[in-house]
């Protein structure tokens, strides 16, 4: 069976001022494809990722999510309602409950009662191990906890799509560990997830596809261990050289 | 011994829970002064209190008034110096930049004697009779200009408390499908009330004491009502002793609240 496409990329160009950040990306993500993007701070790849639900604007180039393109301010929510998205900082409401975190945007966004709404939270709550801390505050939780429960967050909303931005790349060592756990759970169920990490064990058992990017471009991709071991390109040797 | 137990008697940090706040004995002070001074000299002081005791509930209600719609243009104006819309930004700033470069005296004298001429030559103008025989309330002017002076003031703090929330806050709640108004109403300014409370409550002590300005625009507050006692009696020293003392008696009073209101939200939550 051909994979539909779920996130058309073309010609993207991006820049903040004079700085270029993005120029000319071409990338097409299909339906439970598991995309984790590498490459040096600066290469454009968190910008990539945040041009995919418009927390970026961009200049030239397309983004099709799911069949919408980016145009208005009602495309842009109707995508943003699709795209599930985790952040390196987590950025849990501070002022709101756990179990609140989790169903704030249901009730408001998706129109769900309290009772559906609580349901549904305590579900995923379950499923990322947070059963019971839903009545504590972000504040009291570890940093993985908080970002196992800023996934459960962006998951109530049931999107099609999650995009990961450098999840585990504030938490201590220790904590890396089980926020990989539960990303590796949800990509063995068939999301479609772009993640951009260096963490390769992750990359290896998760992912159907590595790309590397440097200078806003996409230099190469391919599967995880065909990229990490038999790299093409001199600028992806020479990176992965210095995290392998 | 007993020294030693009457060591342990200080208040410490587990203590103070349940010790009211110890600065209310400035206002028990206070307030004790100018009970006294109404016994022991009923002649004048008690005279000069009745008298200028309906300006009190003018100054409290002018003051509550004006701070409960500054509020709300505060925030509105706040809002638009964040939005995105180019020309809502343009009119706010322009709008703090006049408000806030004025004496606010001078703003007062401006609605009370000079807006209402523009708006009855406007009328001539127009030969509309409603107009032409605008009469400006000196009540509704008072607050006019008191609104319009410290809503500017107060934009900026709104506007200082919205952007310290991390941009992350911001971001999450987009990336959730919340539109502006939802981010805005359910994730920023929850976070930002904090934030601002402690300068909010400063805003209205200024505000209860510039309130005295509007006495200048035939408002009969304490001030005005002070200045008709003294006209009458020629006693300055009594006069704005007693004055004095009621405005501090009303300051101290609303320093201790929002000490009160700034503890209260800073121990709740985590």
């Amino acid at each position: 069976m051909e994979p539909t496409p779920i996130i058309q990329i073309q010609n993207l160009h991006k820049h903040f001022g004079e700085t270029a950040a993005l120029n000319g990306v071409d990338l097409v993500v299909h339906q439970g494809e598991v995309v984790v993007i590498i490459g040096p701070s600066g290469s454009g790849k968190s910008t990539l990722l945040r041009c995919i639900n418009r927390l970026e604007t961009f200049q030239t180039g397309s983004v099709i999510v799911d069949e919408i393109p980016l145009t208005t301010a009602e495309n842009i929510n109707a995508i943003r309602t699709e795209v599930g998205m985790v952040f390196q900082s987590f950025n849990l409401f501070p002022h709101l409950t756990v179990l609140e975190n989790v169903t704030l945007a249901q009730k408001v966004v998706r129109k769900r009662t309290k009772a559906e709404a609580n349901a549904i939270a305590y579900e995923l709550l379950e499923k990322v191990g947070i059963p019971e801390k839903c009545q504590g505050y972000p504040g009291q939780l570890s940093g993985g906890q908080q970002q196992r429960v800023a996934i459960a967050r962006a998951l109530a909303m049931n999107p099609k799509i999650m995009l990961f931005d450098e999840p585990t790349s504030a938490l201590d060592p220790e904590m890396i560990q089980e926020v990989l756990d539960v990303m590796l759970q949800l990509a063995k169920e068939g999301m479609t997830m772009v993640v951009v990490s260096h963490e390769m064990g992750f990359a290896r058992a998760a992912a159907d596809r590595a790309v590397l990017m440097d200078e806003g471009l996409i230099i190469e991709q391919a599967v995880p261990d065909v990229l990490f071991s038999q790299p093409t390109q001199e600028r992806t040797k020479r990176f992965l050289s210095k995290i392998l | 011994m007993d020294d030693e137990n009457g060591l342990e008697k200080i208040p410490g940090r587990g203590a103070a829970k349940y010790q009211i706040d110890h600065w209310w004995w400035l206002v028990v002070a206070v307030a004790g002064i100018v009970l006294l001074l109404s016994l022991t000299q009923p002649d004048p002081y008690w005279r000069i209190v009745k008298f200028v005791s309906d300006g009190v509930l003018v100054t409290v209600g002018v003051t509550l008034v004006s701070f409960l719609l500054t509020l709300i243009l505060g925030l509105v104006i706040a809002l638009g110096r964040i939005s995105k819309n180019g020309f809502f930004r343009w009119i706010t700033t322009i709008y703090v930049e006049v408000a806030r470069g004025i004496p606010l005296l001078v703003q007062l004298l401006f609605w009370y004697f000079a807006f209402p001429s523009l708006i009855q030559s406007f009328g001539r103008l127009l030969s509309l009779q409603i107009l032409e025989r605008y009469h400006a309330n000196p009540y509704i002017m008072a607050i006019l200009g008191l609104c319009f002076c410290y809503g500017a003031y107060m934009s900026e703090i709104y506007r200082a408390g919205i952007q310290s929330i991390s941009k992350g806050q911001n971001e999450a709640a987009r990336s959730l499908g919340m539109t502006h108004g939802q981010a805005m109403r359910y994730i920023i300014l929850p976070q930002a009330v904090k934030v601002i409370l402690p300068p909010v409550g400063n805003e209205f002590i200024s505000l209860l004491k510039d309130s005295s300005l509007v006495s200048v625009v035939a408002v009969a507050d304490m001030t005005r009502r002070g200045r008709e006692f003294m006209a009458a009696n020629f006693i300055p020293v009594e006069t704005w002793l007693m004055i004095a003392l009621l405005y501090l008696i009303m300051t101290l009073i609303a320093a201790r609240v929002v000490a009160w209101i700034e503890k209260k939200t800073q121990t709740e939550e985590r």
